[in-house]
């Protein structure tokens, strides 16, 4: 390649180019964006955690249905006094009673996880100077977040839906001998991500606002706590939060036409994200590191 | 931007205000290129407030700042393409190699093959020598070596300017010297721009000095014109030995007639008479100071030379003047 020698090119750039090396692309907004988005995969998939998600949620998601679906029927023989099957899978039958169980209980502890894998993000790196330190490299502040924000969307994807959900099939063909509709489940399984997406941009952009985890998880728990206590009272909430996504998912699983409330909820839960990410670009133009 | 005298830093009345605190007032500064700029300071002078205002990282309450003739809150992320930087208290994740971290940092900068990448990254980890670290994760690093990688961290793009913020504070004796040596070794290829309170260090490695007190600017200079003396003139130190008082204050009565000659003090020392003059023309003390005073050939001149300051003094009197104000 060519050395340029106009004045104007920084020295860094002829050297590099004696090397072959050319400038790192993305600028503006996306300035960055790249090697910080491997960088933030790479702790997902190139460190531990892969493997820790992986066990986590395959037993807890993947055990739980196992138990309904393989050990449940042997306890009943041995234990009469425990509930049956049928009465867990409130008497629809196994291949149907399994993925309401696995949609319900993936909302509420894929939420937990989402706030728990989230909440030291931005945080821990505001209080210990890496971020500081990336931001004093050629890296866009918009990239940082937006590199945050979906790194924990695709291994939340990733580990807590995707692999779970594709356990749960797995259980359900070897215990019945039948396989859901392919369609329908990845469309309600997009529901619950989209759920754990509101919580990630939720705590993204609280960890932009706060300087520790204590505002941060309060807000976050309390929105998911609060509000499902509250639905109780005030059930319009759920036109606006996502506090009965899990019902929205079995309606998608199940082809269900959905109630103007499920799709409110869902196109409520979509603009409150993008809002959430929005806000956390806006506000972490001004945050001081 | 003209290689041979161009302006790399420049701040025109940069302030910045922390709720009641103003950590910043007014600072007008200017850090010519392939300079070894020393920023000294007493801790909490605003030293590092005015560091990362240049990069970016906090915004200034009032005034302008601009990097290679950017401005530093519009085109920050261009400017912080020729810049390398070394924090006061340098952190990277705990569970990287200094390799993986360097990596990490050259890829901001540039691509290209991979090969090629890792050929630098080896390249700095030779310079600041930590081959034999460079596969372990940070958490075993000692403080200098994360210094040591600090310095690395900062050089990998092959910057223009290399802003450090008191890059030898936590090191030890041996550690100081060396991040030291390696700012000596750089100098040819950037201009340093770097932050202190060590005076020792400064004295040693830079050319020009900014001192900040109480967020304000109390000098500015070259560092020879900061030793040599403040207010614009020189001082000389004269030892003279004389029979008779009537010839010495004949010589003082030649030397104060002249025009140059600003001030002139007597001490006296074991015997000896001390003067220190001071004087607005070098030159021509040079050239007629002792030969005034040896109009009388009854005199003596033990010893004469131009006073020196260390830059301690220097210091010293200029903080101390300005915080008793």
């Amino acid at each position: 390649m060519t050395v340029q020698t106009h004045p104007h090119v920084s020295r860094d750039l002829r050297l590099a180019a004696r090397q072959g090396l050319l400038p790192a692309r993305g600028s503006g907004w996306l300035a960055g964006f790249g090697n910080m988005l491997a960088k933030e995969m790479g702790e997902w998939f190139r460190t531990r955690r892969w493997l820790w998600q992986l066990l986590i949620w395959s037993v807890i998601l993947g055990g739980l249905i196992a138990f309904f679906l393989f050990a449940l029927p042997v306890l009943n023989t041995l234990m009469p006094g425990l509930p049956t099957q049928e009465q867990v899978f409130v008497g629809t039958p196994p291949e149907v009673g399994a993925m309401i169980q696995f949609f319900s209980f993936l909302v509420m502890t894929g939420t937990i996880g989402a706030i728990i894998l989230a909440q030291d993000e931005i945080i821990q790196e505001k209080q210990s100077g890496t971020a500081a330190w990336i931001l004093s490299k050629p890296a866009a502040r918009q990239a940082f977040i937006l590199t945050k924000l979906l790194s924990n969307a695709i291994g939340v994807l990733v580990f807590i839906v995707a692999i779970p959900g594709l356990i749960i099939l797995g259980e359900i063909f070897l215990a019945t001998h039948k396989v859901p509709a392919l369609a329908p489940f990845v469309a309600g399984a997009g529901v619950v991500w989209l759920a754990l997406f509101f919580y990630i941009s939720l705590v993204i952009m609280l960890g932009v606002m706060f300087e520790n985890r204590g505002p941060l998880l309060g807000i976050a728990f309390g929105v998911l706590w609060g509000g499902m206590i509250l639905r109780n009272f005030i059930p319009q909430i759920l036109y606006v939060l996502p506090l009965g996504m899990e019902g929205v998912a079995l309606g998608v699983v199940q082809g269900i036409p959905l109630p103007a409330l499920y799709v409110s909820e869902l196109i409520s839960t979509a603009v409150l994200s993008i809002l959430f990410t929005l806000v956390a670009l806006w506000r972490f133009q001004k945050v001081e590191l | 931007m003209d290689p041979s005298n161009s302006l790399v830093i420049e701040t025109q009345n940069l302030s910045k205000t922390y709720k009641e605190t103003q950590a910043l007032k007014g600072l007008n500064l200017t850090v010519k290129q392939n300079s070894i700029f020393g920023f000294l300071g007493p801790n909490g002078a605003g030293k590092s407030t005015t560091i990362k205002i240049l990069l970016g990282l906090i915004q200034p309450s009032g005034g302008q700042a601009t990097v290679f003739g950017h401005d530093v809150q519009r085109d920050s992320v261009k400017i912080r393409k020729r810049v390398g930087y070394l924090a006061q208290d340098p952190r990277y994740y705990e569970h990287m190699t200094a390799r993986q971290i360097l990596g990490y940092t050259a890829r901001f900068f540039y691509r290209g093959p991979k090969d090629l990448l890792e050929a630098r990254v080896q390249e700095v980890i030779e310079l600041v020598g930590l081959e034999n670290k460079a596969d372990r994760p940070m958490r075993g690093f000692s403080g200098g070596e994360r210094q040591r990688l600090g310095i690395a961290q900062a050089q990998v793009n092959y910057p223009d300017l290399l802003i450090l913020d008191e890059p030898a504070a936590s090191l030890d004796p041996m550690g100081r010297h060396d991040v030291l040596a390696i700012m000596e070794k750089l100098r040819k290829y950037t201009t340093i721009f770097y932050s202190t309170h060590i005076l020792e260090d400064v004295q040693r490695v830079s050319d020009s000095v900014a001192i900040l007190n109480q967020g304000a600017l109390v000098a500015e200079a070259p560092i020879n014109e900061l030793l040599a003396g403040d207010g614009g003139s020189t001082m000389y130190d004269i030892t003279l030995m004389s029979e008779t008082e009537a010839a010495l204050a004949g010589a003082r009565e030649r030397v104060v007639s002249q025009s140059w000659v600003q001030n002139l003090s007597v001490t006296a020392d074991d015997g000896l008479t001390c003067w220190q003059v001071s004087v607005t023309d070098e030159a021509a003390a040079e050239d007629q100071l002792q030969r005034l005073i040896l109009e009388d050939r009854s005199l003596k001149v033990k010893h004469f030379g131009r006073k020196t300051y260390n830059l301690e003094e220097v210091f010293l009197e200029l903080v101390g003047k300005e915080n008793s104000k």
